[in-house]
């Protein structure tokens, strides 16, 4: 007779996206490029492209957390913030360091096209450093204001690679202890094989396998891994991020 | 004035809070404390809003665990302004944020006609900016330069500015954004200030208005542009307008002001050709201390057309780069560093661009590969396929088996693995992939 369920303590155990445990695989230089950046010894612009799950609103995160220590700095993360309006951007020109993530979110929406594009004057006129993201490059996003295509252009532009199979493993192991969880290399592979290799995707799965672990007390073994899956009635994911 | 227990509360904030939330609502304030209040300072409304429903709670939870229960908790809009003195450091309301219009010129020192490189595209502009900041009010007035965005019109307003400033000091300047004089106008309607404002830009010497297409549709804002405008022509005093467009195309301004525009000379700009790209890299290079090669400010220039923000941002990129490496700037550094600015792979990368490649490069049909043929003219480029699939997207071996007739996700696994095993074993098989690889990511 199998034991009752236990209910997870609602605990945050959410793992803190930072620069440290960010695992670079072919993004190293943008790593150190961002550390260089958080320490603000200049005013610098940055631009950082890549595919969903490549790691960029974690990339944003960790540069806004580490560059929060040392001054004034503030997260917009555009996909959820359109909801307020565009008087959301209003006063935060006066952070030293804005990091603004989702860019591709505002496409084709005038009022917070123009709210950003007074933004980025606003900072760069106060000698702010600004970090953006997005899905495309500039050019790319469908942008209804040229002067805000061509003012992002003026950052420097990098492209986020994503990992490969060892280094996405070495992600979720990593997430995993960060959760008090043992994932074995063989439970690791099952999950990267069976499903959307996307990060985001797999770090959402790792957390419902959390509770599930924790609700069943159950170590995570591929078998285990299955039933909960099975028990969900579906084994692949969909949904985006920034 | 800054907090120190304000900072130690965001630490323990920072603990207990995602860190989205905790960088998009919690970091951007700022504390005063006063007594025994403790004030924080949201940059608007919506943070105000935000922290009080969501947050103040917790804040004061930490505050009083912190041994600070005295401590009442008050969250305001405004902002801790650090004035560049040494004077001590102000709180600003929201209501006067700004409450007064932009004073001084706003003028950067660094764009001067010397900082300026002259090429084709630009002359007839570099030369009419130049007569008017020799000759003020007399030589063309307005002066409107219009062109595409980045190509230079700003910098040139600037160096009319710092010119005019050079060779007369007390003349009375100001450059600023339409956006930012209708703000100020919209201030000071608020504030009971507008005859004020009218006095202050009513009495320049030079206004420079950069944008004025951001006019478009606001009327009363318009208005008053008109009047100063007007007023600054009758004394002989200086304007100068950028516009994204010829001033006549732009919709929602009046026709009027248009007409203003017209009693000047209008000057166009247009993108730099390859010998001024390659002369503002240079340049632009060289105010960081580098030495550009030729060669690489050719690549850099070929590649890069649309505008110089772009050029000096692709630049910029390229000296991180080389930074990075501890490498000198040379052609192959700076292919690598901009390979993925000049690359079309994102959108070239599907599966289906995949299988359509393939099937071309292998004289085959795309059904072919999506087919139960397992002929080796046809399984081989499949198994190439499924592992530029693998490699190139993010989709799991299901959906690449999915998109593969229905094969089950160990037939992609293998085709992965006998690729691999055969690029290590196979000069021809290797070269076959690494030309897929370039067509596909190129």
């Amino acid at each position: 007779m199998s034991s009752p369920s236990q209910l997870p303590l609602d605990i945050a155990r959410t793992p803190r996206p930072s620069l440290e445990d960010f695992v670079p695989g072919e993004n190293g230089a943008l790593l150190a490029t961002l550390r260089e950046w958080a320490r603000g010894t200049e005013s610098r612009l940055l631009y950082l492209w890549g595919v969903p799950g490549s790691g960029k609103s974690h990339l944003l995160q960790g540069a806004c957390t580490e560059a929060g220590r040392g001054g004034r700095a503030a997260l917009v993360a555009l996909p959820l913030l359109l909801g307020h309006g565009p008087g959301v951007l209003e006063g935060l020109a006066g952070s030293g360091f804005l990091v603004v993530d989702g860019l591709q979110a505002i496409a084709g929406r005038p009022d917070w096209e123009g709210a950003l594009f007074r933004l980025f004057n606003a900072t760069r006129d106060r000698g702010g450093s600004m970090l953006f993201a997005a899905r495309g490059r500039p050019a790319e996003l469908g942008l209804g204001l040229p002067d805000l295509v061509s003012r992002l252009q003026w950052a420097e532009p990098w492209q986020v690679r994503p990992l490969d199979d060892a280094g996405r493993l070495q992600v979720l192991r990593q997430q995993a202890t960060a959760r008090g969880l043992e994932l074995s290399e063989e439970v690791g592979r099952f999950l990267l094989h069976r499903h959307s290799r996307d990060l985001r995707h797999l770090s959402l799965l790792l957390e419902r396998l959390d509770l599930a672990s924790l609700a069943e007390r159950r170590r995570l073994t591929v078998p285990f891994v299955r039933s909960v899956l099975a028990a969900e009635g579906r084994d692949r994911f969909s949904g985006r991020g920034c | 004035m800054s907090s120190a227990i304000w900072q130690l509360c965001l630490a323990r904030l920072e603990e207990e809070i995602p860190a989205d939330q905790f960088n998009t609502w919690i970091r951007p304030l700022q504390a005063v404390e006063e007594g025994d209040e403790m004030r924080l300072l949201a940059p608007n409304a919506f943070v105000q809003e935000k922290v009080r429903a969501e947050y103040a709670r917790r804040i004061v939870d930490s505050l009083t665990a912190l041994g600070r229960p005295e401590l009442r908790l008050e969250v305001a809009v405004g902002s801790i302004e650090t004035p560049s003195s040494a004077a001590a450091p102000s709180v600003v309301e929201p209501e006067s944020r700004g409450k007064a219009f932009s004073k001084g010129s706003n003028l950067n020192p660094g764009y001067t006609f010397a900082s300026f490189v002259e090429g084709k595209s630009n002359q007839l502009a570099r030369a009419a900016s130049f007569q008017v900041a020799e000759n003020p009010g007399s030589a063309y007035n307005p002066l409107v330069i219009y062109g595409g965005v980045g190509l230079g019109k700003t910098h040139l307003m600037h160096a009319i500015g710092n010119l005019i400033l050079d060779r007369n000091p007390s003349s009375k300047v100001a450059y600023l954004r339409s956006e930012q004089f209708v703000a100020d106008m919209v201030k000071s309607l608020r504030h009971n200030t507008i005859d004020a404002f009218k006095r202050h830009y009513r009495s320049l010497n030079a206004l420079l208005i950069d944008d004025i297409q951001f006019f478009a549709g606001k009327e009363r804002s318009q208005e008053e542009f008109f009047h100063t405008f007007n007023a600054l022509l009758e004394n002989e005093q200086q304007i100068i307008m950028t516009c994204d467009r010829f001033p006549k195309e732009v919709d929602g301004i009046e026709e009027r002001l248009k007409s203003r525009c017209g009693w000047g000379l209008t000057v166009f700009i247009d993108m730099p050709e390859l010998e001024t790209r390659v002369a503002i890299l240079k340049d632009k290079a060289a105010q960081r201390g580098v030495d550009l090669p030729d060669e690489v400010a050719f690549f850099i220039g070929k590649r890069i057309r649309s505008n110089i923000r772009e050029l000096e941002g692709a630049l910029s990129r390229v000296m991180a780069h080389a930074q990075f490496t501890g490498q000198a700037i040379t052609l192959d550094l700076t292919r690598e560093a901009l390979r993925d600015l000049l690359a079309l792979q994102d959108r070239l990368v599907t599966i289906e661009n995949i299988q359509k490649v393939v099937a071309e490069y292998y004289k085959i049909r795309v059904h072919d590969l999506l087919s139960a043929r397992r002929s080796r003219s046809v399984a081989r480029p499949r198994q190439i396929a499924m592992a530029l699939a693998k490699e190139l997207t993010s989709h799991s071996l299901p959906e690449i088996g999915d998109a593969f007739g229905g094969r089950d996700h160990t037939t992609v696994l293998h085709a992965c693995r006998k690729i691999k095993e055969l690029r290590e074993s196979d000069n021809r098989i290797n070269e076959e992939y690494r030309i897929l690889l370039r067509i596909l990511t190129s």
